[in-house]
C-alpha cells in the first residue's frame, strides 16, 4: 500500500517537473526526452483528460495572479511623453518575455493534448498555442485599467512625430531640436524610437493583441492629428483648394505609418496576408470619412465668410461641394449656414445694401455648391422673411438694379440676363445631364423653377409678386423724374426695356407712359408758350408744367398748399389754354411739386434761387407783409403750423427772415441783411440745395396700408355686431369672409400693426386683449 | 374610399341618399358663395345705420345691428337681430329674430317680426340688406291693423305717451 502511495508521489513529481505551473513556477530543466517519460506514466495511467485540465486551471490562475498584473501597473497616469513611451514598451516587452517563457511547456501541454482523444476545444480554439494566447488576451483585458490609454498615447505621438518629421519637416534641418524626438541633434533619438517602436509594435501583432489594446487609441489619436492638421492648414484662407494636399496628407504620413504598425516595420502589407490588408483598408476608409468629415465641419463654421469672399472663395466652395457629397452633413450645413446668417446679418445694425450684397453672394455660392437649388432655398428663407420687413429692400433693390458704375452688380446681372435671353440653348441638349432632386427638396416645388430662378427673380420673390416690384420702381423712377429738371430720359429707357425683358411688356406698361408723359410735357408746354391768351397771363413770369396721366402715375403723398393768388391766376390760364388745346381733359395741379426759380432782391443784395414751391410761396407772402405770425401765414397757405415752423428755419438760415419772438417772423432788413449774410454764406451754398430730397411719392408702405383699408369695412362690421373680438378672431373671420376682396394676404402680424394704428387713431379700442369699436 | 371594396356593392349601397346628398352639398356650396357675395357687398357699400355679419365661423347665422331711424321714437336706440338662413335660402327667406327687447306693434315678447316679407311675400331678389332696411323701416312705420303686441298698437296713436312708455320700457330692460 506505501508501496503504490510512494509510487504515485515520484509520479505525480514527475508531472510537476515537467508541467512546473502546477507549482505555480515556469522555469523547468525539463528536457524532451525527459517529458517522453512522463508522458507514458500519464498515458499508463489514464489521466491525461484530468491532467491537463488541472494544468489549464494553473495556467489561468497565473496569468491572472502574475502576468496581468505586472502589465498593468505599468499603466499609470505620467505626463511627460518620454516616461510614458519607455513604460510602455517594458510593458510588452515584459509581457511578451512572460509569455515566450511558457512556450516549452506549452509545446509539452500540446503532446499531451494530442494524447487525449476527447476533442474538447481549448479556451475556444483546437490548438493549445492559440487557446493559450485566447486565454492571455481575455485575462489581460478583463483586468483592463481606467487610464490605459494614456501612455499608449504617448507612445504613438511620439513615434508619429518622428515619422511626421521624417516627411514632411526636411527644411527644418536648421534647428537645434530634432521636431521628432524634441531632443538635440546631437543625441536625436528618432533611430531609436523608431526602432523601438517596430519591435513593439510586432510584439504585439504576435500576441493579437494590437487592435484590441490600441484600436481605439489609435484612431482617437489619428483623428485627433487629423483634426489639428486641418485647422492649421485652412485656417482663414479660402482660394486655394485644400482637399487635395490633405488627402495627400493622409496617404503618405498617416496611412503609411499606420501600414508599419501593422506590418511591423515593412512600408508594404504583406501580398499574401490578407488579414492585415484589410485592416488597413478599413481603417483607412474610417479615416479618409473622418477627414473630409472634419473639413466639412470645419469649412461649413467659415462658410459665412467664404460666401462673403465669394468668387475668391470659389476653391473653398469647391472643396465643401465635393465633400458634401462623401459625408452626411447636408442638413448640418443648412442649419448653421441658417443660423450664421441670423446672428451675423439679420439684425437692424446692418444696412440694407449690405444684406443684399450677401443675399446676392449667397446666391451665388450656393448655387455652385448645390446646382438643384435645394439647399439656397432652405438657407435663405430667414433672409427673405426678413428682407420683406424691411421698409427700403424694394427701394434698394431697385436703385442697385439701375445703378452705373462700381459696385452695381445687379446692373451687371440685369445686362447680362437681357444678353442670355437672345442666346437661350434648347433645354432639350441637356436631357442626360439631369440629376434628381436631393431628398430633403420640397416636393412642392418644381425642380425646374428653382434651377433656373437667377439672381433678380431672386431678390423679386422676396416680395413673392412680381408686382408689388414693379410699383416700387415705378415710384422710384417717378420720383426720379420729378427731381431732376433735365432728364436723360434715353438712360431710363434703356433700363426699362432691360426690366421689360424681365418682367414683361403689361407689367411695365405704366412706366413706359410715365416716361412718355415726359417727353409730352415738353412738347405740350412749348405749344402752350405760344398760346396768345396765355401769352398775356404770363408776362411776369415764365412756367414749365409737367404733365402727368393721372392714371399711370403712382399716387402721391397729399400735401396741401394754397399759392398766392397771382400765381394761382396764372396757372388757371395755363389750365384754360391746355383745355383749349386738348379738348376733352384738364389739369389738376400739385402746387406742392416742382421747382421755383426765383431772384430776391433786398436793398443791395441780390440772390438767385431755386427752391420749393413751399418755400418759394413762404417767402413771396412777406413780399407784401413784413411781419407774419405763424398762424397767420397758416391762415393763408393752409399748411400745418408745425410744418411751417419747420420749413421757415430755410429763410432764417438765408438770413432773409428772422424770429422776433415766439411764433412771430419778420423779414430781415437791408442792414440786418448785410451783417447776417456775411456768416450764413458758406452755409448757403449747402443749404440752397434744399431739404425736399426725400420722396413725394407714397411709399410701397403707404399703399399697402390702402389695400388694408378694404379690411377696414370688414373689422367694421364684424365690431358693430359681434361688440368686442380678440385679435385672432378678427384675422380668422378676415380669412374666411373677406378672401374674396383684392389684395388681401394679411399676415396676423401685419394686421395687429394696421389695427394698432386705428387704436392710435381712436378709431378702435383695446381693451383686455379685446378689440371694439368706441361709442359713438 | 377604400380600394378594396367590392365597386358592385359600393355603388349599390343607398344611392338615393348619395344623390341626395350630393345635391344637399352642392346647394350649400351655391348658398354659401351667396351669403359671401352678399357679406361683401354689405361690407363695400357700408349703409349707415344697419350692418351684419356672421356670427362666427358658420356663414348660415347672421348677427345684424339696426339703428332706430331718424326722427322717430326710436331714434338713438340700437337693435341687435339675429338672421338665420335656411339651407334653401334665397329661396326661403331667413329667420330673422330681434335679440334686444323691441317694443313695437309688429314685434312679440320673445323677438319674433310680423313682417310679409319675411313670410309669403319673400322673393329671392330680397337680400340681407333688404331685409334689414325694411325693419328699420317697419320701426318708423308699424302695421297697426296686424299687430303682435296690442298694447303697443293702441298706444301708438299717442305718440308723447308712446315715447315715455318706449324709454321706461329700456331702462326696465336694461336693469333686468
Amino acid at each position: 500500500m506505501s508501496n503504490k502511495s510512494s509510487e504515485l508521489k515520484l509520479y505525480w513529481n514527475k508531472i510537476n517537473y515537467a508541467f512546473p505551473i502546477l507549482n505555480d513556477t515556469i522555469f523547468s530543466d525539463c528536457t524532451g526526452t525527459e517529458y517522453d517519460e512522463v508522458q507514458q506514466i500519464i498515458t499508463g495511467m489514464g489521466i491525461q483528460v484530468k491532467v491537463r485540465d488541472l494544468i489549464l486551471i494553473h495556467i489561468e490562475k497565473y496569468l491572472r495572479q502574475h502576468v496581468a498584473p505586472s502589465f498593468w501597473s505599468k499603466f499609470i497616469k505620467v505626463d511627460e511623453e518620454v516616461k510614458g513611451f519607455q513604460l510602455f514598451k517594458s510593458a510588452v516587452n515584459d509581457l511578451y518575455e512572460s509569455v515566450s517563457n511558457f512556450s516549452e511547456m506549452l509545446r509539452r501541454l500540446s503532446i499531451l493534448n494530442t494524447s487525449c482523444c476527447d476533442n474538447r476545444p481549448i479556451f475556444g480554439e483546437k490548438d493549445v498555442i492559440l487557446g493559450f494566447k485566447q486565454l492571455i488576451r481575455a485575462t489581460l483585458l478583463s483586468q483592463l485599467p481606467l487610464d490605459y490609454h494614456v501612455i499608449i498615447n504617448h507612445f504613438y505621438k511620439m513615434s508619429f512625430n518622428v515619422f511626421d518629421n521624417e516627411y514632411e519637416s526636411s527644411d527644418m534641418s536648421e534647428d537645434v531640436m530634432c521636431s521628432g524626438c524634441w531632443n538635440e541633434y546631437s543625441d536625436c533619438n528618432c533611430a531609436y524610437i523608431v526602432k523601438v517602436f517596430h519591435d513593439t509594435n510586432r510584439k504585439l501583432m504576435d500576441l493579437q493583441l494590437l487592435e484590441r489594446l490600441t484600436g481605439q487609441v489609435l484612431t482617437n489619436f489619428i483623428q485627433m492629428r487629423i483634426e489639428s492638421h486641418i485647422q492649421k492648414l485652412c485656417d482663414g484662407t479660402f482660394d486655394v483648394s485644400h482637399i487635395g494636399f490633405l488627402e495627400n496628407w493622409l496617404e503618405t504620413t498617416v496611412m503609411s505609418w499606420l501600414t508599419r504598425i501593422y506590418c511591423a516595420g515593412s512600408s508594404k502589407p504583406p501580398p499574401d496576408d490578407k488579414n492585415t490588408q484589410n485592416a488597413i483598408m478599413q481603417f483607412k476608409k474610417k479615416l479618409s470619412y473622418y477627414l473630409y468629415y472634419s473639413y466639412t465641419k470645419l469649412r461649413i463654421e467659415q462658410l459665412f465668410n467664404i460666401i462673403i469672399e465669394y468668387p475668391d472663395s470659389q476653391p473653398a466652395v469647391d472643396d465643401i461641394k465635393l465633400c458634401l457629397d462623401k459625408t452626411d452633413l447636408r442638413s448640418t450645413l443648412c442649419k448653421r449656414l441658417q443660423s450664421a446668417l441670423e446672428t451675423r446679418l439679420l439684425h437692424p445694425g446692418v444696412n440694407t445694401t449690405d444684406i443684399l450684397t450677401a443675399y446676392v453672394s449667397t446666391i451665388r455660392a450656393l448655387r455652385h455648391l448645390d446646382s438643384s437649388g435645394v439647399i439656397l432655398e432652405t438657407v435663405t428663407k430667414p433672409v427673405r422673411s426678413y428682407l420683406r420687413n424691411r421698409e427700403d429692400t424694394v427701394r434698394s433693390v431697385v436703385s442697385s438694379l439701375t445703378e452705373e458704375g462700381a459696385g452695381s452688380e445687379l446692373a451687371e446681372e440685369l445686362a447680362k440676363f437681357a444678353a442670355e435671353v437672345d442666346g437661350e440653348n434648347d433645354k432639350d441638349d441637356i436631357w442626360d445631364e439631369w440629376n434628381p432632386d436631393p431628398v430633403d427638396a420640397d416636393p412642392k416645388v418644381n425642380s425646374n423653377d428653382r434651377r433656373a430662378n437667377d439672381i433678380i427673380s431672386m431678390l423679386v420673390n422676396v416680395y413673392g409678386s412680381k408686382e408689388l416690384f414693379v410699383n416700387e420702381y415705378r415710384t422710384l423712377l417717378a420720383d426720379r423724374l420729378l427731381a431732376h429738371n433735365v432728364i436723360n430720359t434715353e438712360k431710363e429707357i434703356r433700363y426699362l426695356e432691360l426690366l421689360k425683358l424681365k418682367f414683361g411688356e403689361s407689367q411695365l406698361h405704366f412706366c413706359e407712359v410715365m416716361l412718355k408723359d415726359i417727353s409730352d410735357s415738353k412738347r405740350i408746354n412749348a405749344l402752350i408758350q405760344q398760346d396768345k391768351m396765355f401769352e398775356i397771363a404770363s408776362k411776369n413770369f415764365t412756367s414749365n408744367a409737367m404733365i402727368l396721366s393721372a392714371q399711370f402715375w403712382p399716387p402721391f403723398k397729399d400735401e396741401n398748399l394754397e399759392l398766392p393768388e397771382e400765381i394761382k391766376q396764372h396757372f388757371e390760364a395755363y389750365t384754360k389754354s391746355y383745355e383749349a388745346l386738348k379738348g376733352n381733359r384738364t389739369l389738376s395741379w400739385k402746387p406742392h411739386l416742382g421747382y421755383v426759380s426765383i431772384k430776391i432782391e433786398i436793398g443791395s443784395k441780390n440772390l438767385d434761387l431755386v427752391v420749393s414751391p413751399f418755400n418759394a410761396t413762404l417767402i413771396m407772402h412777406f413780399q407784401n407783409k413784413p411781419e407774419w405770425t405763424l398762424d397767420e401765414l397758416h391762415q393763408v397757405m393752409k399748411v400745418p403750423v408745425t410744418v411751417l415752423r419747420r420749413k421757415i428755419t430755410y429763410w432764417q438760415s438765408m438770413g432773409l427772415i428772422s424770429e422776433k419772438c415766439t411764433d412771430t417772423y419778420v423779414l430781415v432788413d437791408d442792414s440786418d441783411a448785410n451783417k447776417s449774410n456775411v456768416a450764413t454764406n458758406q452755409v448757403q451754398e449747402m443749404i440752397c440745395e434744399d431739404d425736399e430730397t426725400e420722396s413725394v411719392m407714397a411709399s410701397a408702405h403707404d399703399q399697402r396700408e390702402g389695400e388694408l383699408q378694404v379690411f377696414w369695412s370688414y373689422i367694421v362690421g364684424m365690431l358693430t355686431n359681434l361688440d368686442s373680438l380678440p385679435l385672432d378672431r378678427i384675422h380668422q373671420m378676415l380669412k374666411m369672409f373677406a378672401s374674396q376682396a383684392p389684395g388681401t394676404e394679411c399676415s396676423l402680424q401685419e394686421l395687429r400693426q394696421f389695427l394698432d394704428t386705428k387704436v392710435r387713431t381712436h378709431q378702435l379700442i383695446l381693451q383686455g386683449g379685446m378689440y371694439k369699436l368706441p361709442k359713438s | 374610399m377604400a380600394q378594396n371594396i367590392n365597386p358592385h356593392y359600393a355603388s349599390s349601397s343607398n344611392p338615393a341618399k348619395q344623390n341626395e346628398d350630393t345635391i344637399k352639398l352642392k346647394d350649400n356650396h351655391a348658398v354659401s358663395k351667396r351669403l359671401q357675395k352678399e357679406l361683401m357687398e354689405l361690407m363695400r357699400c357700408a349703409d349707415k345705420g344697419i350692418s351684419a355679419f356672421p356670427e362666427c365661423e358658420n356663414l348660415f347665422k347672421w348677427i345684424g345691428t339696426i339703428n332706430g331711424p331718424q326722427d322717430t321714437v326710436y331714434a338713438g336706440h340700437k337693435y341687435k337681430l339675429s338672421l338665420e338662413f335656411p339651407n334653401s335660402y334665397p329661396y326661403a327667406p331667413p329667420v330673422v329674430k330681434f335679440l334686444t327687447p323691441c317694443f313695437h306693434p309688429n314685434v312679440d315678447t320673445c323677438g319674433l317680426i310680423c313682417l310679409d316679407i319675411l313670410k309669403d311675400k319673400w322673393t329671392a331678389l330680397y337680400d340681407v340688406r333688404t331685409v334689414l332696411l325694411s325693419i328699420q323701416s317697419l320701426l318708423a312705420e308699424p302695421n297697426t291693423q296686424s299687430p303682435l303686441n296690442q298694447q303697443a298698437s293702441y298706444l301708438w296713436s299717442n305718440q308723447p305717451a308712446y315715447k315715455k312708455y318706449l324709454e321706461e320700457f329700456y331702462n326696465k330692460n336694461k336693469d333686468s
